[in-house]
């Protein structure tokens, strides 16, 4: 019962998606494609903030460097938009790799600050390092060249192509986050999130997991960074900057940190809402914070685990009888 | 911000329900009565604007606001623009790039608007040219100096659709290099805002000045970075070195800091060659009063008090009465980019963007601020602003441009192609 709800909403979202490729307006495909690159990023910095709980400060670092690196890549190697995006990839594994392997070694504040401070080395770098970034001007002039595959090729220069694009990145991260999440590896996150000394007495290496869950949502960040990058056709260095690794905390927040979809409930709720507001008043920064604050403060577990324990006492004692079965 | 109530309250209210509209679903607000059918022009025109509207430097917007609301009433007290009433909706532009390209993205794709116009920062007006391309709406560019986006953009890339009405940087560098080579001074410094803008104008100063003056030198810098609040570390590097001409691209909230400290240190009684690039914007003689030392250069994109002619004067005197401000220069751009936009749709005789940027290409426009001509290879407007010298003047509590030195636009900005010998001043 349960299952074949899931699959059907799956469905259902899935063939929302590709109608509204087809048919959505350009603004439409903007604000969505938008909203599914934040999804990436929050959904990736879910693994480490609500799966192993360990709260990141300098998580926009890794986008910055998801997007320099493709930007790099495709303006003085080669544009091919696939190789590029491997190429951010790359970049954005190396560095998670290496800070965090020094942060990890800490957790609560001492993590957050470690990662605070990591991130806007990263973003000063970024910010002085003009012959290479671009400073403040960040790298401009990135093109969306076609897809080469060999035999044909395929053109995502245009809104609506790029969007499936997009939409390609976004269905494979849920899946790929969802195997890691459900996998053995997954359960030992939350497992080190419960309780990290337990993890230790069972014989588990804890900090090899903190890296790998820290490593595995810095790649995620240079995803959604290295999509980014050429959906404005640019590069900004404030993206490194905590500000805006501060926003996948928000939107897991909005959403629900505890729940799968939550961060891609926030990301929908955090993007759409803000667009509403800003037609009607230009105090927009102070509305959008008072609704967020209502959000957090009323949603305990997020609008998604509100939703879901509706969703259980509707069902009721169907699903009661399940679990204990 | 004074409210003069009634007539902006109304305008404000206009721009609420097409907002409305516009969120609720194409196709409810249509032109009706008086502006429908009145000519070949279909419906209103639209101009969708963002500046800087929240934080340190929403003050910005607040002066573009007034400018455009001023013209927009303006315009559409005389008959609107072809017959054609003339809209426009704000957005806070936040000073980011993202939200540059969806402000932009949202008021052609959602809103409907014909034209853009506003863009305060440098970084964000480069990041929307290849999105202007994509939307083929014209925009014009009323803050944002980067000599980048019209000599790469436009000249180089051929993004035709890109205008700039306000001074760039070719005045903050290149101009201040022709008034510093009549100074005694020789030796020059700066304290600057550590990013391009900053950069840009001082290699721009130093390197027209080497030209001009073969015998000055450059021997101290200090890069203040983006919301620095305490000068006096810059202050002191640069005391040490002993410079006769302090040369500092600061600006707005950042410039009032700066020149309190370097009061308190003694800067302006040591140096007595200083000058301030945008030093002239209203934000900081307002906000310095009487703190503002005399004998200081300053400039900016417009002054209030030059042109002195009537028209100049006149509009000072209607934008006094409306908002109880002196116009800021950004208030000036943007009341005349919307004019702009009236004077090439009406000879284009349509608002669609081929015909209107073949018609502002080399188009000339009288303005407050003068004659400005759209120099047809980069679509950079073309006029002038002078430098001055700041005097107290009992008629204003603030520090005015006592003697001026115009150093005349053609002289002073780079030419196109922008490469190559006989492309950057002198010429």
């Amino acid at each position: 019962m349960r299952k074949a709800f899931v699959i059907t909403l799956c469905i259902l979202s899935l063939a929302g998606l590709i109608l509204l490729g087809l048919y959505g307006t350009r603004f439409a495909l903007y604000l969505a494609t938008r909203i599914m690159i934040l999804s990436i990023f929050a959904m990736g910095y879910n693994i480490l903030f609500g799966k192993t709980g360990l709260l990141s400060f300098g998580h926009g670092a890794f986008y910055a460097v998801g997007a320099y690196g493709m930007a790099l890549f495709s303006l003085h190697i080669n544009p091919h938009p696939l190789a590029c995006i491997v190429a951010g990839l790359c970049l954005a594994f190396i560095f998670s790799l290496i800070i965090g392997f020094f942060c990890v070694r800490h957790t609560e504040i001492y993590f957050a600050m470690l990662t605070l401070a990591f991130g806007m080395m990263v973003f000063s770098l970024i910010w002085n390092l003009r012959d290479i970034t671009g400073g403040d001007d960040g790298l401009v002039g990135i093109s969306r060249a076609p897809i080469e595959l060999g035999l044909f090729s395929i053109p995502i220069a245009k809104a609506n192509q790029f969007y499936f694009l997009v939409v390609f990145f976004f269905v494979l991260s849920i899946a790929v986050i969802y195997v890691i999440n459900n996998s053995p590896f997954g359960l030992v996150l939350s497992g080190i999130r419960e309780n990290d000394r337990r993890i230790e007495f069972a014989g588990l290496p804890l900090r090899k997991f903190r890296l790998a869950a820290f490593v595995i949502s810095g790649v995620f960040a240079g995803l959604a960074g290295s999509l980014s990058a050429l959906l404005e056709s640019n590069t900004d260095p404030f993206s490194a900057h905590w500000s805006h690794s501060a926003e996948p905390i928000l939107v897991s927040l909005i959403g629900g940190i505890q729940t799968f979809t939550g961060p891609l409930i926030g990301s929908v709720i955090f993007v759409w809402l803000r667009e509403i507001i800003e037609r009607f008043t230009q105090n927009w920064m102070l509305w959008f914070g008072l609704i967020l604050l209502l959000i957090i403060m009323g949603f305990r577990g997020g609008v998604v685990g509100v939703l879901s324990r509706i969703h259980r006492i509707i069902l009721g004692s169907d699903t009661q009888s399940q679990r204990i079965a | 911000m004074e409210e003069k109530g009634f007539t902006r309250r109304d305008f404000m209210k206009a721009g609420l329900l097409t907002a409305a509209a516009s969120a609720l679903g194409p196709g409810v607000l249509r032109p009706t009565g008086l502006w429908a059918g009145t000519s070949k022009i279909k419906g209103p025109i639209k101009v969708g604007y963002q500046a800087i509207m929240s934080g340190a430097l929403a003050g910005y917007g607040e002066f573009h606001k007034m400018g455009v609301i001023m013209a927009a009433e303006e315009i559409n007290a005389s008959g609107g623009i072809a017959g054609a009433k003339l809209e426009v909706q704000f957005r806070d532009s936040t000073l980011k790039k993202p939200q540059a390209i969806k402000n932009a993205r949202y008021f052609v794709d959602s809103w409907g608007a014909d034209f853009l116009a506003g863009v305060d920062s440098s970084g964000q007006a480069l990041a929307l040219a290849p999105v202007i391309a994509e939307l083929d709406k014209v925009i014009i560019i009323t803050h944002a100096a980067t000599e980048k986006l019209t000599e790469q953009q436009v000249y180089k890339k051929g993004i035709r659709q890109i205008f700039r009405i306000s001074s760039p940087t070719y005045q903050d560098g290149n101009a201040a290099a022709f008034v510093a080579k009549d100074l005694p001074a020789k030796s020059w410094a700066t304290i600057s805002p550590k990013y391009e803008y900053g950069y840009t104008c001082w290699r721009m100063f130093k390197n027209t000045l080497s030209i001009l003056k073969p015998g000055a030198s450059f021997i101290a810098e200090s890069w203040a970075p983006f919301g620095t609040t305490d000068f006096r570390p810059h202050i002191n590097t640069i005391l040490d070195a002993k410079p006769d001409g302090l040369y500092s691209t600061e600006w707005a909230g950042e410039l009032i800091t700066f020149v309190k400290q370097a009061k308190q240190a003694g800067l302006f009684d040591k140096i007595k060659h200083v000058m301030f690039p945008v030093g002239a914007a209203m934000d900081v003689l307002e906000g310095l009063g009487k703190e503002m030392p005399d004998n200081i250069w300053i400039s900016g994109r417009y002054f209030f008090l030059y042109p002195d002619n009537n028209q100049n004067r006149e509009w000072v005197a209607r934008f006094k009465k409306r908002w109880n401000h002196y116009p800021a220069y950004v208030s000036e751009t943007g009341y005349s980019a919307m004019f702009a936009i009236k004077k090439a749709v009406e000879e284009a005789g349509s608002k669609e963007t081929r015909k209107v940027i073949n018609a502002m290409e080399g188009m000339m426009l009288d303005s407050p601020a003068g004659y400005r001509i759209f120099r047809k290879e980069d679509h950079q407007a073309i006029y002038d602003v002078p430098w001055g010298l700041t005097k107290t003047d009992p008629r204003y509590p603030f520090k005015i441009m006592g003697k001026q030195i115009l150093v005349p636009a053609k002289d002073c900005f780079n030419r196109p192609p922008f490469e190559g010998p006989g492309t950057k001043p002198p010429f």
